[in-house]
């Protein structure tokens, strides 16, 4: 008969909001960087609504809206910034950023081979029209044949 | 039943620490590990092993929320939606194709607009969806594609320090759930007499005769069993209201008891039985303002606590345009500076690409 | 009149401040050349008050005191006012001091002309006159001691006053430092006097009204250590190694302050405490002692001096001995109250001599004018004919310091040396010593005597001599340094027949100053005394010219067969020699073992705490390795270490 209680929502936003952090803070591309920032708004603001369910305060639902606001806005500009940095260095990761570090420092770099690289998706590709099909031209002709 | 509440000082130390937290630490534990199993790296087990302990960790910490009479559709709902976003969360930031990150993106915020349904919050469902999945997700999508044409790249598969990574996430969550455990999780002693105090007040507000009355707080004719019983309910709720720290209500409450007439009883007891409700939630609400009886529910985003209609999107409108007109102002200041900068950002052409 | 004269109290020490303060701001902008004329205008102008203010002083038998509510300092029980006070023995000094200050601004015009520093020296030397006017006016002691280290300052300014000259900067460091020492004495000799006066007062009426109350001990170091601090000021035998090295200084600076009043500030201190130093007979002996060793100490090294300015400079000290074996000599026991007539004696010997010194100074100066700032008389000779002005001038001082009768020189030292010799038959208890010290002084006169003789004889006498560095034609001072030569000429010969033998100088003093218990009438000339000392001179003027002009080879003849005493003579008994192996030499072995204790340990303790920031920062550096993210996680780890911590506290 009871609902679910204040505290399950509280553990699902805490959840949500360390994985976020989790995310920020080991994956390298700049866009999932921003996706897991993205996500620990997500987790405040379940906290936010079940605050506002259980305090029968809307106001918890109005902080969830600015914060929409607010992630709108830093989407945007994020989006913006990540396209001016990939438009300098050709690539998304942020390591490629290190140049404010310690004068004397070696920059970090990448020590242990990766294993084998994941084969590109072979995928069908449909044969152009009014060419040829390379490979093809003499079972045809032995078949006309 | 001094123990009410008054849990004391909490014992000190490392090991009653994990006594007390245990049933909290280990999915944390657990899902340290699977995170950072999962996690993008050069050299990492089969993607089972990690899905395996991560599986187990919110099996168990779905088990530790889930109590006796939790069985509701409303609870089974919470329970699929919290599970598809906290796994969706995880697969988001383990996934090393950005796309797929975006798309369990998207998932996770779905199924938080799921959670945001049942805690009466329909308007910030749509916007949500409409914001995150509709424009936020496809943007995202479309500069990850504009970017990586060639596929997945070197350092997708990658991680930063995802040991260290990992293990500052989980300490903070721990800690966070220990600090909810503490606040929020009821002990099982006090939650046998909020039930008693909750049966006896139950009672007194539907006490139709003299007599019922009479069964709940004893005969005030024979003083030997009133004086037994009345104030052993009476000092569960002094107790419950000091614990409260609004000492001077507990003490008015204390004098009123003694001379109040029957039908105030049980009016008294009506009020009272909604306090001592939310106090089994929390008795942290007590902290707050809304002490029974206060009247300063008037303005128009207040409801009476845990009393949220489902139907508020007339309120929110309201709300917003009477008590946070500045801040909804301020916010489209804020929305339309953005996005000026964005475009003077994005808009700047190097010299490469000309 | 009353009134007038409290006006010119404060009047006489401000203008030479404004002077010097003009000079100072606005002298090297606007009045480059003409910044003698607000340091000679208030020097007359300080002149002309003064008289008034000693007209004031003689016609009211009351001091004139100005300021003794204007509080200064009053911190706790130490408390000071600005107030000044004239009475005669001031107005003496005020009127001496501004009128020498006067002509010796107005020479400085013409001798200094053309210096690059020349706003500098004006503005110092009117800074002097003010500290020198407000020595002789302040009315307590704190205000004293200011104006005290307020001339020891212009001097150093002045002696180093060619600054880019090393003999000149360590000349000036010398005067400072030795004369400092003597001013702890001072110093300590005044905290004395304020633990025991009355109400802890530094005025000097309450602390003399006082003095027959203080414990006897405590009275004789109180006047010990003032006189130390009177003997640095005035060169006195242990502290005397300063006044020769300060001619580095120009030659006006060497007549104004190192010969007529700064270090006449000493023979004043005294003279000011005599009321002290009257009850304590020991004192008194130590001051007489002193002064007469010093006196023949440095005539007998002037003897042999080849440079003109130390000459004068040694015959400063020697007269500034005479000066304090005067005032060593007023005993003060029974019915022989010699007190007043000793100080009479000295001030009267401090006045004579300000004119004939100052003269002497300035004329040496215009002959090193002359002469291309050469001043070894064992390059020049002859000079009676190419310098008549100066010859003349030199004459008058030479002969009223050499004591010929009739001069001013003449009647000041006969004061003298009757005040020693009045103590000798008076004292109860060192009469012994005053016999040798009355002895000693008579023959420093015939020294005296001597060495002026010799001086003048080289500079003037004998066969023509110019050095290369004055050309073929030396010039004689310009009008602008004539006249003060001829004024102070004037002075130096009439001012002893004017004041001494009329009593008038000694009245002044007795009847405006002295405090009655101390006050005695003058005795009459004591003939025998004249006549014995008209021969000292003429025996010592006399074997002058005979060693100088009839029998040039004679001197080297008897400085052959005297070696020895030549020698230590002409080396100044190598006291400066003795002070840098005695004290200045082991200062030094202590300052270079201490800079080697603050280079290699000091240094290097500082160097190893600064080395550990360094070497943190060695170890902490691979944290900033730029990249965003560990930022970031060293963050989130912190926040996780910081509510780790509180969960389990």
């Amino acid at each position: 008969m009871s609902p679910a209680t204040l505290e399950s929502y509280l553990v699902v936003g805490a959840v949500l909001f360390a994985l976020g952090m989790v995310g920020f803070l080991t994956r390298r591309n700049m866009i999932i960087m921003f996706l897991s920032a993205e996500m620990m708004l997500q987790g405040v603001a379940v906290n936010l609504v079940a605050f506002a369910r259980f305090r029968g305060d809307l106001g918890g639902q109005v902080l969830v809206l600015f914060i929409l606001t607010v992630a709108a806005c830093e989407a945007a500009l994020a989006l913006a910034f990540i396209l001016m940095l990939y438009k300098r260095r050709k690539s998304l990761d942020i390591s490629v950023w290190q140049e404010l570090r310690e004068p004397d420092q070696d920059p970090v770099q990448d020590e242990e081979p990766l294993p084998d690289a994941p084969k590109p998706e072979d995928f069908q590709h449909l044969t152009p029209a009014g060419v040829q099909p390379p490979g093809k031209e003499e079972t045809q002709e032995g078949s006309h044949a | 039943m001094v123990g009410l509440f008054a849990d004391g000082e909490p014992e000190r130390g490392v090991l009653p620490f994990l006594k007390e937290n245990g049933l909290v630490l280990l999915p944390c534990v657990l899902g340290f590990a699977a995170i950072y199993l999962l996690l993008p790296q050069a050299r990492r087990l089969k993607p089972a092993w990690g899905g395996g302990l991560a599986a187990l960790a919110l099996v168990l910490g779905a088990a530790t929320l889930v109590r006796a009479g939790m069985s509701s559709v409303e609870t089974m709902l919470f329970l699929a939606f919290a599970g598809i976003a906290i796994g969706a969360g995880v697969m988001m930031i383990t996934q090393s194709n950005p796309v797929h990150a975006a798309l369990s993106f998207a998932l996770v915020v779905l199924s938080t607009c799921g959670l945001f349904l049942l805690q009466a919050a329909p308007f910030l469902m749509a916007a949500t969806i409409i914001v995150y999945a509709g424009a936020i997700v496809v943007t995202f999508l479309f500069v990850i594609m504009l970017a990586q044409q060639e596929g997945v790249s070197n350092a997708d598969q990658r991680s930063r320090e995802p040991f260290l990574a990992s293990l500052a996430g989980f300490v903070l969550l721990a800690s966070l759930l220990c600090i909810l455990q503490r606040s929020y999780l009821v002990p099982d002693e006090n939650k046998d007499a909020l039930d008693r105090i909750t049966a006896d007040l139950d009672k007194l507000t539907k006490a139709q005769t003299d007599a019922d009355v009479i069964a709940v707080l004893g005969d005030p004719q024979k003083p030997v069993e009133f004086g037994k019983r009345t104030p052993a309910l009476v000092k569960d709720l002094i107790a419950l209201f000091s614990e409260a720290s609004i000492r001077t209500e507990s003490n008015k409450l204390a004098a009123a008891w003694n001379t109040m007439k029957r039908d105030d009883v049980k009016k008294t007891s009506a009020i009272l039985l909604n306090a001592v409700q939310i106090s089994r939630h929390s008795h942290g609400a007590l902290r707050l303002d809304n002490v029974p009886g206060k009247e300063n529910y008037k303005t128009p985003g207040h409801f009476a606590p845990g009393k949220l209609p489902a139907g508020n999107v007339a309120a929110i409108g309201k709300t917003l345009f009477t008590d946070y007109l500045i801040p909804v102002e301020l916010a489209a200041t804020l929305l339309l500076v953005a996005t000026i900068g964005a475009i003077v950002i994005a808009g700047r052409r190097s010299e490469e690409l000309r | 009149m009353f009134d007038f004269g409290i006006t010119c109290l404060w009047l006489i020490p401000l203008l030479p401040l404004a002077a010097s303060v003009i000079i100072a701001l606005f002298g090297r902008r606007w009045l480059p050349d003409q910044c003698h004329l607000p340091c000679i205008a208030a020097a007359i102008g300080a002149c002309v008050f003064s008289v008034i203010a000693f007209s004031a002083v003689a016609s009211e038998p009351q001091p004139i005191a100005f300021g003794k509510d204007l509080a200064w300092i009053s911190a706790g029980d130490v408390k000071a006012n600005f107030s000044l006070r004239a009475d005669g023995l001031t107005a003496v000094m005020l009127v001496m001091v501004t009128f020498i200050g006067s002509l010796i601004a107005i020479y400085s015009a013409g001798y200094m002309h053309g210096d690059p520093g020349y706003p500098r020296f004006f503005a110092a030397v009117s800074l002097f006159l003010f500290f020198m006017v407000g020595l002789v006016l302040a009315n307590n002691f704190v205000l004293l001691y200011a104006c005290w280290e307020g001339v020891g300052l212009c001097s150093y300014l002045l002696i180093g006053f060619w600054f880019a000259k090393p003999s000149a900067a360590t000349a000036a460091r010398k005067a400072f430092l030795v004369t400092r020492l003597g001013d702890i004495g001072l110093l300590i000799g005044i905290m004395i006097l304020w633990t025991h006066s009355p109400g802890h007062s530094l005025e000097y009426d309450a602390v003399f009204a006082h003095a027959d109350k203080y414990p006897s001990g405590v009275l004789f170091w109180a006047c010990v250590c003032l006189f130390i601090g009177a003997a640095g000021k005035s060169a006195q035998f242990p502290l005397h190694v300063w006044l020769p090295d300060a001619m580095e200084g120009p030659s006006p600076v060497s007549a104004l302050i190192h010969a007529a009043t700064m270090v006449t500030a000493g023979v004043y201190l005294i003279a000011r405490c005599v009321p002290l130093f009257a009850l304590e007979p020991g004192a008194q002996l130590l001051v007489a002692g002193i002064g007469g060793f010093t006196a023949l100490l440095a005539a007998v090294i002037a003897v042999t001096q080849t440079d003109l300015k130390r000459v004068l400079a040694y015959s400063t000290l020697s007269q500034l001995g005479f000066m304090f074996l005067a005032l060593g000599s007023g005993i003060h026991f029974g019915e022989h109250k010699l007190a007043a007539l000793a100080v009479t004696a000295a001030i009267f010997h401090l006045f004579t001599h300000a004119f004939f010194k100052a003269l002497l100074f300035l004329s040496a100066g215009s002959v090193m004018h002359a002469m291309g700032n050469v001043i070894d008389m064992r390059q020049f000779g002859g000079l009676r004919k190419a310098l008549p002005i100066t010859h003349w001038t030199f004459l008058c001082g030479a002969a009223a310091l050499a004591g010929v009768p009739l001069l001013s020189g003449f009647w000041s030292k006969d004061e003298v040396l009757v005040s020693v010799y009045d103590a000798w038959k008076h004292s109860p208890h060192y009469g012994g010593t005053y016999c040798l010290l009355f002895f000693s002084a008579l023959f420093t006169a015939g020294l005296t005597a001597f060495y002026t003789a010799r001086a003048y004889f080289k500079t003037f006498w004998g066969e023509e001599k110019l050095p290369p560095e004055a050309g073929h034609h030396p010039h004689e001072a310009p009008p602008i340094m004539a006249w003060p030569l001829r004024i102070l000429a004037v002075g130096a010969v009439g001012v002893g027949v004017v004041l001494g033998p009329t009593h008038l100088f000694a009245k002044m003093l007795e009847t405006r100053w002295a405090p009655p218990h101390l006050a005695a009438h003058p005795p009459g000339p004591n003939v025998v005394l004249m006549v014995f000392s008209v021969i000292l001179a003429g025996v010592g003027i006399g074997l002058a010219y005979w060693m100088y002009v009839i029998q040039p080879s004679a001197a080297e003849h008897l400085a052959r067969r005297m070696a020895t005493i030549y020698e230590f003579s002409s080396k100044k008994f190598y006291f400066d020699e003795l002070y840098d192996w005695t004290i200045v030499k082991p200062i030094t072995i202590l300052a270079h073992v201490c800079r080697i204790v603050d280079t290699y340990l000091i240094d290097g303790l500082v160097d190893l705490v600064g080395m550990g920031p360094a070497i943190v920062g060695y170890l902490v550096r691979p944290v900033q390795n730029g990249l965003v993210q560990f930022y970031a996680i060293l963050m989130a780890l912190g926040l996780a270490g910081f509510l780790l911590s509180v969960l389990l506290r």
